[in-house]
């Protein structure tokens, strides 16, 4: 876009394209260039503001090995990105990941960057669902922004 | 006159039928399918009579700006405007109409009018004209092109190149090469992250399920149907069994959409009974409202489908009982019950 047009127009553009996208669901998606599996949630509760990458939680990975049941009654995890207050002190009370990654069922917390893989600022999302499709993935967080410390 | 017509463009440009066609149509088509994007310029849409943001595209040529037109650009522009019913000469009469507004190219209609006044134009035309970027601007003489008083400092050439990769401009597309791929490639991990280079590529674990045309490219359900995964039941107990409950609710819907069969069997395989009730869904026939609506934007159905189970796109996997009445008797027999 900033090479097609003069920016004085660009603010202005920018709006009515977003209006469009939130119509029509279509325009947006040329702006998302990530093409992650369908449904790989990034979780960025927490992980900027402390200076980790957020965690990319693969579904379909856990969805070979277990049944949604497991996570999502036993577990009690709810059905919402960014809706279950997961901290590491939780997970390693045995609580939410903590419950398998442990070190016995699956890899235990010190391989902190296999969880904390995402990029830097990428927001909370499930990646690829219909609501984003349709509203547009979330603007980036501050720490995305370029000069943003890690 | 037609004929006269049409040697004086052929000539003129390569391949322009669209001289067949007169201004009126072209204008017609601009405002139907083109004005919405190049009215306002929207997504980088060059605007309809902004001579600046069409000089760079007029040199690439008039025939270059059709193909854009008629195939679509990379920039994102989709074949014939999205509008796939019109013809390539309704689209080149657009085209004419939309560059006549910047003085690159005169509408067919002008150039007859000069051809008409002027007949003797014609025989000595051709020549000098096919080289040029506006070859018809020198036949009907309008004001000539506008040289790019405000040149743009990126270079104009991806502006009119038409994508190499037909589907291209369809973004709910994915080409098969690009699906699945690891995690370093996604998007969304951090290529530079060491972890990331740790983990499962997605193809190794879904190679050999069943295919589904969406979601992850496989069908979940067929494959522990099938056995292809085994995935567990309890956390701990690897021999732990599912409580599965075979019971079908058959919910009728408006219009002409087969009726929704929803299977318990399926679900249960996966998900605990609390899972859904009575949190999400009463557990009382005709007590929860439902629509396709709520559905894309997250509740009822889509608390799961359209985040992870397989998304609305799959119309007929939950649409699949035909309505009795509206089908021949040999296709309600063969429709799923």
């Amino acid at each position: 876009m900033e090479r097609i047009l003069p920016s004085g127009l660009r603010a202005r553009l920018a709006g009515i394209v977003l209006a469009a996208a939130a119509c029509a669901g279509l325009v947006l998606a040329a702006a998302a260039p990530a093409r992650a599996e369908y449904g790989d949630v990034v979780i960025n509760n927490h992980s900027d503001a402390a200076g980790v990458r957020p965690v990319v939680f693969p579904h379909w990975f856990h969805r070979v090995r277990f049944r949604c049941k497991v996570c999502h009654s036993d577990l009690g995890f709810k059905f919402q990105a960014g809706g279950n207050d997961i901290n590491m002190v939780k997970i390693i009370d045995g609580q939410f990941c903590g419950a398998c990654h442990n070190g016995a069922v699956a890899w235990s917390i010190e391989n902190c960057d296999l969880c904390h893989s995402g990029k830097p600022g990428t927001p909370t999302q499930v990646h690829e669902s219909t609501i984003q499709k349709l509203v547009g993935t979330p603007p980036p967080t501050a720490s995305a922004l370029p000069g943003a410390k890690r | 006159m037609r004929d006269l017509l049409a040697i004086v463009t052929c000539v003129a440009i390569v391949a322009l039928p669209a001289a067949a066609l007169d201004k009126g149509a072209g204008k017609a088509t601009y405002e139907k399918t083109c004005a919405l994007c190049h009215g306002p310029g929207l997504a980088g849409a060059p605007k309809y009579g902004n001579k600046a943001e069409w000089a760079p595209r007029l040199k690439a040529g008039t025939a270059k700006l059709y193909t854009s037109a008629l195939k679509g650009t990379a920039n994102g522009m989709p074949g014939k405007g999205g509008n796939l019913s019109l013809s390539d000469d309704e689209v080149k009469a657009a085209v004419d109409h939309l560059l006549a507004s910047v003085g690159g190219a005169s509408p067919p209609a002008a150039a007859a009018k000069a051809a008409s006044a002027a007949p003797a134009a014609v025989v000595a035309a051709p020549a000098p004209k096919v080289a040029s970027a506006a070859p018809v601007a020198v036949v009907a003489a309008p004001p000539p092109v506008a040289p790019p008083t405000a040149p743009r400092t990126a270079p104009a050439a991806p502006v009119a190149t038409a994508s190499a990769d037909p589907n291209a401009f369809n973004r709910l597309l994915t080409a098969p090469g690009k699906r699945n791929p690891s995690p370093a490639e996604d998007g969304i991990h951090d290529p530079s992250n060491p972890g990331t280079h740790a983990l499962q590529p997605p193809l190794t674990a879904l190679a050999g399920m069943p295919p589904l045309n969406a979601g992850n490219r496989v069908n979940w359900v067929s494959s522990l149907e099938g056995g292809k995964i085994r995935p567990r039941w309890d956390r701990d107990d690897g021999a732990a069994a599912a409580v599965v409950m075979d019971l079908n609710i058959v919910r009728e819907v408006k219009g002409s959409m087969p009726d929704v069969v929803y299977p318990h069997k399926q679900h249960t395989e996966w998900l605990d009974c609390s899972n859904c009730h009575p949190q999400i869904f009463i557990p009382q026939k005709g007590a929860n409202q439902i629509s396709m609506a709520s559905i894309m934007l997250g509740q009822k159905c889509g608390v799961c489908h359209g985040k992870v189970a397989f998304p609305v796109s799959e119309c007929r996997l939950c649409h699949s009982k035909k309505k009795e009445g509206t089908m021949p008797a040999a296709a309600v027999a063969g429709a799923r019950k």
